[in-house]
């Protein structure tokens, strides 16, 4: 039996293959109509992807195995101090190579763009050139000018309007004049149109004395690397043990699990691309049903002639869904080739990080086939119900 | 006569028609869903705009949006009180401040004061409870708050900046883009829970006119007056400054009605290709009516009545169907998704002609029909 099988799927897929090379030309007027709604497909889900991992990016940039955050942080993107001393504790921790502080604000980052001087409030990070906290390398190689005082790093890929900025120019921070010393890529989110880096010092000097007269602010993420040869997991439940119950320590995945979470309850717009998703769904689904009807039909006599000498429902059944399967995935190379370029110029023009995942590639691949084969289990009853005597 | 032949064709092959009929409720479907998602992310900016009464909004002149509107002197309300067709000016007040409810339930609230005396929301549960409000740390909420925020029952005692008030009841506005909950108190009350903050710089300027001022006019009169720390909005500037920013400067809007554009076209074809299909399958039957006498025009009559009732049997549903997706996305996303009277009429009207148009050209095929040759 299952020799026998093995050979009736390779003949039934040799023939759809034949059957689909037929007509070239309606083959790629076929596959172009599928990849446009596979594309529809991908552009949704890219959207719906990208609006998640933007409020994550910079978490992703924290130069950290582990994060020490108050138990009160419920999102990323506002204040959630806690006390300095517990870094200092923390630092006491077998195993801690280092635990430094990086200081944030989102209320009071007032950022007057140098292009039209409209004020903006941003998003601001900060953090001690010495010891530095951040994964991208345009920040370490400016750790000399952000000694320096009123200076600061502005992000290239911040929305427009606010006034990017750029190395060497002048504005205003918290109303006071600063010095732009470069720039890093970022981009923006739901919770603020563009970020700022600085030194620790600028920070207290700019934002601080409201917070703590006179001497550093409490920060609002630990960032502890852990030493080599010690267990990531280990160090945590001594640090969770060390620190009191007011702050709580997270892997970074689970820091990005987290906001995730929070981003999905602040606005569900998964529904949204859905909808998108479920239109390219059923559009796939019709071009795909009237292709291979039509295909189908045209070839009706010879299925019925291969029933008349005694192929039976199953092969030619099997023979129009493989052919639906090949069609899908001749038409999934090209919209996928055409969705990562449009996926770049979106991403560009919308300030979105618009990747190509490989979840991304496996989902959209999975609908485009089960588009196909499901308009394919449709139009197959018309072979089924071919009746040879009628045909000739 | 025409009606009753257009009727049997429809009915003669019913599994085909309703395929037909199914392809058209889809492209209907699909073109009201993606224009109210578009429609859904300006609507959200307005949404606290639009329960507020004013004809003229002022604000800094570093205004963004709602939630990022930064305040100005309220002098300028005075001298805005002196131009001819201003009735009343209204100050409010808003800001973002901690609400605590219970260890670790930290939440960021939005809060907003207006003076008991004034007119400010056009929200009957915010109206009626005035007297309370008037009372000391009462503050109302939005019933759109979340419900990390905990319970909302009136009377539970809640901590907003550190400091103890009490929810005295809730009200029905919808929190828009400024944030995850809402709550809404006296001035007083306010600069109770921000401290910071004072009376004399609010975030708005709410302007009345009388009735019969020409908006336009009076805002003229408003911007040669104010200094320039003052910024002076219209309504329908007011609506077009939100459009503008939630549409293109995020481009939020055009992300989630990045399928409109498609799905009109898309929509489009499917009407077009479903009607033709059903029309030149019907091909030997037109044919046949001509070979028996039956003039073109008699034949076109019976084509149009046949695409319109297709057309408005798809319709209905599909509206009824997008009604219940609005829903459904609303309930979900708390975005005001909402239907428009111009966007029904809109899609009518697109398919009503798409049918007309797919009617007309199939009419010609109808016209060339040779009974000779068809059989």
């Amino acid at each position: 039996m299952g020799p026998a099988r093995d050979l009736a799927w390779t003949a039934a897929a040799l023939l759809a293959w034949r059957n689909l090379m037929a007509d070239k030309p309606r083959l790629a007027r076929s596959a172009s109509g599928i990849a446009f709604a596979v594309l529809l497909m991908l552009i949704e889900l890219g959207f719906n992807h990208a609006f998640v991992e933007a409020s994550v990016d910079l978490i992703r940039q924290f130069d950290a195995d582990l994060v020490i955050v108050s138990t009160a942080r419920y999102q990323f993107s506002a204040r959630a101090p806690f006390s300095r001393r517990e870094l200092y504790e923390a630092r006491s921790v077998a195993g801690v190579a280092s635990a430094r502080p990086i200081y944030a604000d989102w209320n009071n980052a007032m950022w007057k763009s140098p292009a039209d001087q409209s004020t903006h409030l941003l998003q601001v990070f900060a953090f001690d050139p010495d010891e530095p906290v951040f994964r991208m390398p345009e920040v370490a190689a400016h750790l000399a000018e952000l000694r320096q005082p009123d200076t600061l790093l502005t992000d290239r890929r911040a929305r427009a309007f606010v006034g990017r900025g750029a190395a060497g120019v002048d504005s205003e921070f918290a109303r006071v004049a600063v010095h732009v010393v470069g720039t890093f890529a970022l981009g923006p989110n739901f919770a603020t149109d563009g970020t700022l880096i600085m030194s620790d010092r600028n920070y207290l000097k700019l934002l601080g004395a409201e917070d703590a007269p006179g001497g550093l602010p409490d920060p609002d993420f630990g960032v502890v690397k852990v030493a080599p040869g010690y267990d990531i997991g280990a160090v945590r439940t001594a640090l969770r043990a060390a620190l009191p119950g007011n702050v709580d320590v997270l892997t970074l995945p689970e820091l990005i699990g987290r906001e995730i979470t929070f981003q999905k309850e602040l606005s569900n717009i998964a529904p949204i691309f859905g909808v998108g998703v479920a239109v390219g769904f059923i559009v796939g689904m019709l071009i795909s049903y009237q292709i291979l009807y039509t295909a189908v039909s045209d070839q009706l006599p010879q299925y019925a002639t291969l029933k008349a000498i005694g192929y039976g429902d199953g092969f030619l059944r099997l023979t129009v869904l493989q052919q639906a399967a090949f069609c899908g995935l001749l038409s999934y190379g090209p919209a996928w080739l055409v969705a990562v370029g449009l996926y770049w110029a979106l991403g560009r023009l919308m300030l979105l990080p618009m990747r190509m995942t490989v979840g991304l590639a496996l989902t959209s691949m999975a609908l485009c086939i089960g588009m196909c084969m499901l308009s394919a289990l449709i139009a197959v009853r018309r072979v089924i119900r071919a009746d040879p005597a009628e045909l000739f | 006569m025409r009606r009753l032949v257009a009727w049997r064709i429809l009915t003669h092959e019913k599994g085909r028609s309703a395929l037909a009929i199914a392809g058209i409720f889809v492209a209907v479907l699909m073109i009201l869903l993606q224009l109210g998602f578009y429609a859904s992310v300006p609507a959200g900016g307005m949404q606290v705009y639009d329960k507020m009464s004013f004809d003229i909004l002022l604000t800094s002149s570093a205004y963004n949006f709602e939630a990022q509107s930064f305040d100005f002197p309220r002098r300028r309300l005075y001298q805005a009180a002196s131009v001819p067709g201003v009735v009343a000016v209204a100050p409010l007040y808003q800001g973002i401040a901690p609400w605590l409810n219970g260890p670790g339930g930290r939440r960021d609230v939005y809060v907003m004061g207006f003076n008991l005396d004034d007119h400010v929301f056009n929200v009957p549960d915010i109206e009626a409870r005035r007297d309370i409000l008037a009372r000391p740390d009462m503050v109302l909420v939005d019933r759109q708050t979340r419900p990390s925020f905990g319970p909302l029952t009136p009377g539970r005692h809640i901590e907003i900046n550190d400091r103890d008030v009490t929810i005295a009841g809730l009200y029905t506005l919808g929190t828009g883009f400024v944030g995850l909950g809402a709550v809404t108190t006296s001035d007083l009350n306010f600069i109770r829970i921000l401290p910071t903050r004072t009376l004399g710089e609010p975030n708005l300027g709410l302007v009345t006119l009388r009735p019969g001022a020409d908006p336009d006019r009076v805002a003229a009169a408003l911007r040669a007056l104010l200094p320039a720390d003052t910024r002076v909005f219209t309504r329908d500037a007011l609506a077009k400054h939100e459009m503008a920013h939630w549409v293109t400067t995020t481009s939020t809007g055009l992300i989630f009605g990045f399928g409109t554009i498609i799905s009109i076209v898309v929509g489009t074809v499917i009407l077009y290709q479903t009607l033709a299909t059903q029309i030149i399958h019907h091909l030997p039957q037109y044919a046949t009516l001509k070979a028996i006498g039956y003039h073109d025009r008699y034949l076109g009559g019976i084509v149009m009545v046949l695409v319109l009732i297709m057309a408005m049997v798809a319709f209905v549903p599909a509206v009824v169907a997008a009604f219940g997706v609005y829903r459904l996305v609303r309930d979900m996303t708390l975005l005001p998704i909402a239907m428009t009277a111009e966007r029904l009429v809109g899609v009518l009207a697109l398919t009503v002609a798409m049918s007309l148009g797919s009617a007309l050209l199939s009419i010609r095929k109808v016209s060339r029909a040779d009974p000779v040759d068809l059989f």
